[in-house]
């Protein structure tokens, strides 16, 4: 937890900057714990401990703005970087578009850092063994079977502790405790003719009991297996299943350009969207920050403003733009939130899973990885590498890999099929899987 | 040559040489085979220029230890984000804890335990081996020879290089005797330079970054390195308008050095940079796919050389068998006559260390050498466990990070092939590639992918329609096999490129224009 001594510190920060001369101030110590175990087939190959502080300060002086932070906490190092951070904010430019928050819209909520339910208070008993053991329990090593064999298998256990505690010069105090414990797998199997394929899985929940390594390490093997033979296939316009794995990908550039920061520079392929349908009736994405239980879950963002939650598109329509203080101000818009904190895409076109969604399409190529790719923000544009199945009648056929994806956002959305229900608890964004018409496919 | 006392550094960090000793001997304690600590103080700072003001900016400050013990070749990795002792005695027994179990009896040496994998060999230093020491001091025998390293050499051995005014990244002024002062008018200046050049630029955001890191190594030989790194970018991100249709563009370079880098010079650069090729960008469209021979201009282009090849000589993809090039060694992978090195000694490169974050000094390291793939890229780990030399690859983003196996300045030597436009010359239906953002590569499978921002169709011999956004895709053993002409004008790219493999990296890539025989082009 966040010591007493620890406040003070923030707090004595916080009063050396108004001393300096700021007239607004807010100050965030940021502090975590992570032990980790890695394994390389079947063995421990690596534990890791670490222990981080860290002091950010946020300098509002004579109209003039400056950001600076240190993992340097001794009380003269800390007097001397407040100073120094005043004298440097001072030399920039005047920009009357910086401020505080009101405080009507800062949390009042966040008290102990404990009202989300993010904290397992079994963490503080795990011990080195116990961890040992955690990661050693997803391997397979040494698997096999017909046709292939595991060529290595890496695993990473880790489990964190997270503390932030935020005081600004307007009366905002909040903390924020979360606990995350999380496993990836990485396999790497050979087929008979030598050639390599890759499988990964990874899982992270706030309650170390709620992970399965077993589960995990052997759904990476899957993976890898699943792969085997994959190839690249004739390229066309075909029906893109995108899996609930890598669905987010999908979503995260409409938030982007929902961003205050691109829409300010007009680099948006968004702009001027407010209010309007851009995106196909039925068709929501909330954001949800206040789920109990779920990493990334918070009651407040980096500024101390209280989340809640709101629809981001509703029925089609945009209904926000992500927008702090300062861009609120830039933009002569009213502040909202600086971004989705837990952004949630509600089922579409009647569709469960995964097996209910490639029912639905019959068929098409079914994406389960990206290699590499991008999008321009400002066009929507975008292409990326894919490796996933093709499908007939519903059901996978075979491994494709090699290959592209590429369109633009805009009408990649216009064309959705079915958002299911299978969105994964781990993510921070809660994307199901996917389907578009229509989509261009390159391959050989 | 110039030198310093290892005093400074020591001073820095507020640690002495019996410290250093018993801290190594803490992290050996439970029969590790090797421990080293891993100082860094790094100061950072930014300034932002948008809406044509520089508005702000901040600074930063990391400071802290990292102690890595190995048993074999398992870690154990600890920091302190202090270098009180007590802090760094349980950041080492920390990291001992790896041992913990693996205690080798008898003096044979480096064996990893029963059941486990040879162990690494921790091989000393090109250097040392070659009887050349100039900066750091080893012991003379490759380490693999050496009685089990459960000792500590009984003290520091300088002479310790002054990194500060020689080496690969000279620098004049040191930024940390600058101010935002010195910042603000170099921001304003390239504000006007790019807007002076184009009526269609709306807005620019421009950002120059810098850091000084102070770093000292001292590891279970007894050797200390001390290094002193700048790393410096100007950069910007242009969005233009024309009849509302919207593009943008970011151009960037970046350079180890003071700064006197900040010249109007390169701000005129920057400005070209911005501004080249807008009229293509805007007619660009995007191409039909499918596979084709591919033209990449020189420069940039290196990114091919980065993913495709690059990440799969990494030696610790190849000590855990995973990568498409593993057990390649002495093996034809490219035609004759094609080189590709990775460099750590270019002056100034963003690449460019000397010392990695082992203490093993920059070099250059030729990967392929007339098509013949020579080595791989090793940290002393995965030295140790093809029992050659360390090539001072291994790197880390800070001292919260063990060093791995990461690139430097990755490029291919020139060729003779004649110029990019004999090789465009040559293709009669393609794709001519010259501006990128991002690459990807799948290990263990060899497809890896590339971001091309700008480029154009060949038909016929000639550049035909401009292109934009879209990705390529490939298969490395094959790209490089596949490439067929390699053109006498070697590039390399001083853009801010960041490699991401597990830490961040700063490195940076070059390449001549070469023609690879085909790809396969997003499109419609």
């Amino acid at each position: 937890m966040v010591s007493e001594q620890e406040k003070r510190l923030t707090r004595s920060c916080m009063e050396m900057a108004l001393e300096a001369g700021a007239q607004k101030v807010r100050v965030t110590l940021s502090k975590s714990s992570m032990d980790l175990v890695a394994t390389l087939d079947g063995e421990v190959d690596k534990v890791t401990a670490c222990q981080d502080r860290n002091l950010e300060i946020c300098i509002f002086a004579d109209g003039r703005y400056g950001a600076f932070s240190t993992n340097r906490l001794e009380e003269a190092a800390l007097r001397r970087f407040v100073g120094d951070a005043v004298q440097t904010t001072r030399m920039l430019a005047p920009d009357p578009c910086r401020d505080l928050p009101s405080p009507e819209r800062q949390t009042k909520a966040a008290l102990t850092g404990l009202e989300l339910g993010l904290y397992d208070s079994a963490y503080e008993g795990i011990t080195a063994a116990d961890r040992r053991q955690q990661a050693l329990g997803a391997s397979t090593w040494p698997a096999s079977g017909k046709g292939w064999k595991l060529i290595s298998e890496e695993g990473e256990y880790s489990d964190n502790l997270e503390h932030s505690y935020v005081l600004d010069s307007g009366g905002l105090e909040a903390l924020h405790t979360e606990t995350c414990f999380s496993y990836g797998v990485e396999v790497t199997v050979e087929d008979s003719r030598g050639r390599k394929y890759s499988g990964y899985w990874w899982d992270s929940c706030v309650f170390g009991k709620d992970l399965d390594g077993a589960a995990i390490g052997r759904k990476a093997l899957e993976a890898a297996v699943a792969q085997i033979g994959s190839r690249s296939i004739p390229g066309g316009r075909r029906t893109l299943v995108l899996d609930s794995e890598i669905s987010y990908k999908a979503v995260s550039p409409i938030l982007a350009a929902l961003g205050g920061f691109n829409l300010q520079q007009n680099n948006s392929f968004l702009q001027g969207s407010l209010g309007k349908k851009l995106f196909p009736e039925g068709m929501t994405l909330l954001d949800c920050p206040h789920r109990p239980g779920e990493n990334g879950s918070r009651l407040f963002d980096s500024e101390g403003v209280a989340t809640s939650e709101r629809p981001i598109i509703e029925n089609g329509v945009i209904k926000e733009y992500f927008l702090n203080t300062y861009m609120a101000n830039k933009l002569s818009l009213a502040p909202t939130q600086e971004e989705a904190t837990r952004p949630l895409l509600l089922p579409y076109g009647s569709a469960g899973n995964r097996e209910a969604i490639l029912k639905l399409c019959g068929e098409g190529i079914l994406v389960t990885d990206f290699n590499g790719g991008n999008s321009n923000i400002a066009t929507g544009d975008f292409s990326y590498g894919i490796e996933g199945f093709e499908f007939s009648g519903g059901r996978i056929t075979r491994p494709v890999s090699g290959m592209l994806v590429t369109g633009n956002f805009l009408t990649l959305w216009s064309k959705l099929i079915a958002a299911g229900n299978d969105s994964r608890p781990c993510k921070g964004k809660l994307i199901p899987t996917l389907a578009f018409a229509d989509v261009d496919f390159s391959g050989e | 040559m110039c030198r310093v006392s290892s005093s400074r550094y020591l001073n820095i960090f507020s640690v002495t040489e019996e410290q250093l000793r018993a801290l190594v001997a803490e992290g050996l304690s439970s029969g590790g085979s090797w421990c080293d600590l891993f100082f860094e103080d790094t100061v950072s700072s930014e300034l932002v220029l948008r809406d044509g003001e520089v508005s702000s900016g901040g600074s930063h400050e990391d400071f802290g230890c990292g102690v890595r013990v190995l048993a074999g070749d398992k870690t154990g990795y600890a920091y302190a984000e202090t270098t009180d002792y007590a802090a760094l005695l349980r950041a080492a027994r920390a990291a001992a804890a790896i041992a913990d179990g693996m205690r080798v009896s008898g003096a044979s040496g480096l064996q990893a335990p029963s059941g486990a994998r040879p162990g690494p060999g921790l091989s000393a230093t090109k250097v040392v081996e070659d009887g050349k020491a100039a900066g750091v001091v080893t012991g003379a025998e490759p380490l693999s020879q050496r009685p089990r390293v459960a000792r500590v050499p009984g003290g520091l051995q300088p002479p310790v290089e002054d990194t500060s005014s020689c080496g690969y990244y000279t620098f004049k002024i040191d930024w940390r005797d600058t101010t935002a002062a010195q910042g603000v008018p170099v921001l304003r200046k390239l504000d006007s330079a790019i807007r002076a050049k184009d009526s269609r630029v709306i807005k620019v955001i421009a950002v120059l970054s810098h850091q000084t890191s102070e770093i000292m190594m001292y590891n279970s030989l007894g050797e200390l390195t001390c290094d002193t790194r700048p790393l410096a970018a100007l950069a910007a991100t242009v969005i233009f308008s024309q009849n509302g249709q919207v593009e943008n563009k970011t151009v960037s370079r970046s350079f180890r050095c003071g700064a006197e880098m900040l010249t109007d010079a390169l701000i005129e650069e920057l400005a070209d940079m911005a501004v080249d090729g807008l009229d293509a960008r805007f007619e660009a469209r995007r191409p039909k796919g499918g596979v084709m021979p591919v033209v990449m201009a020189s420069g940039a282009s290196g990114i091919l050389l980065h993913e495709a090849m690059g990440h799969a000589f990494e030696a610790d993809f190849n000590r855990k068998g995973q990568s498409i090039f593993a057990g390649k060694i002495g093996k034809r992978v490219a035609r004759p006559g094609i080189n590709i090195l990775d460099d750590a000694t270019i002056p100034g490169n963003r690449g460019s260390l000397i010392y990695d974050d082992e203490g093993v000094p920059g070099q250059k390291t030729y990967m392929v050498r007339d098509g013949i793939l020579e080595s791989y890229l090793h940290d002393r780990i995965s030295a140790g466990y093809f029992g050659v030399s360390p090539t001072g690859n291994g790197r880390r983003e800070s001292f919260r990070y063990n060093p791995i196996p990461r690139m430097r300045c990755t490029y291919m030597e020139s060729g003779i092939d004649g110029s990019l436009q004999d090789i465009i010359g040559s293709v009669k239906k393609g794709i001519f590639v010259k501006e990128f953002s991002n690459g990807q590569v799948k290990i263990g499978e060899g497809d890896f992918t590339f971001y091309v921002k700008a480029g154009w169709t060949i038909e016929n011999g000639r550049l035909d329609m401009p292109v934009k956004d879209i990705n390529i895709i490939g298969n490395g053993p094959r790209a490089l096999a596949d490439i067929t002409a390699v053109a006498g004008d070697l590039k390399i790219d001083d853009g801010t490129w960041t490699c991401g493999k597990e830490q961040s990296a700063p490195v940076s890539c070059g390449i001549p224009s070469v023609l690879v025989g085909s790809l396969t082009v997003g499109g419609e």
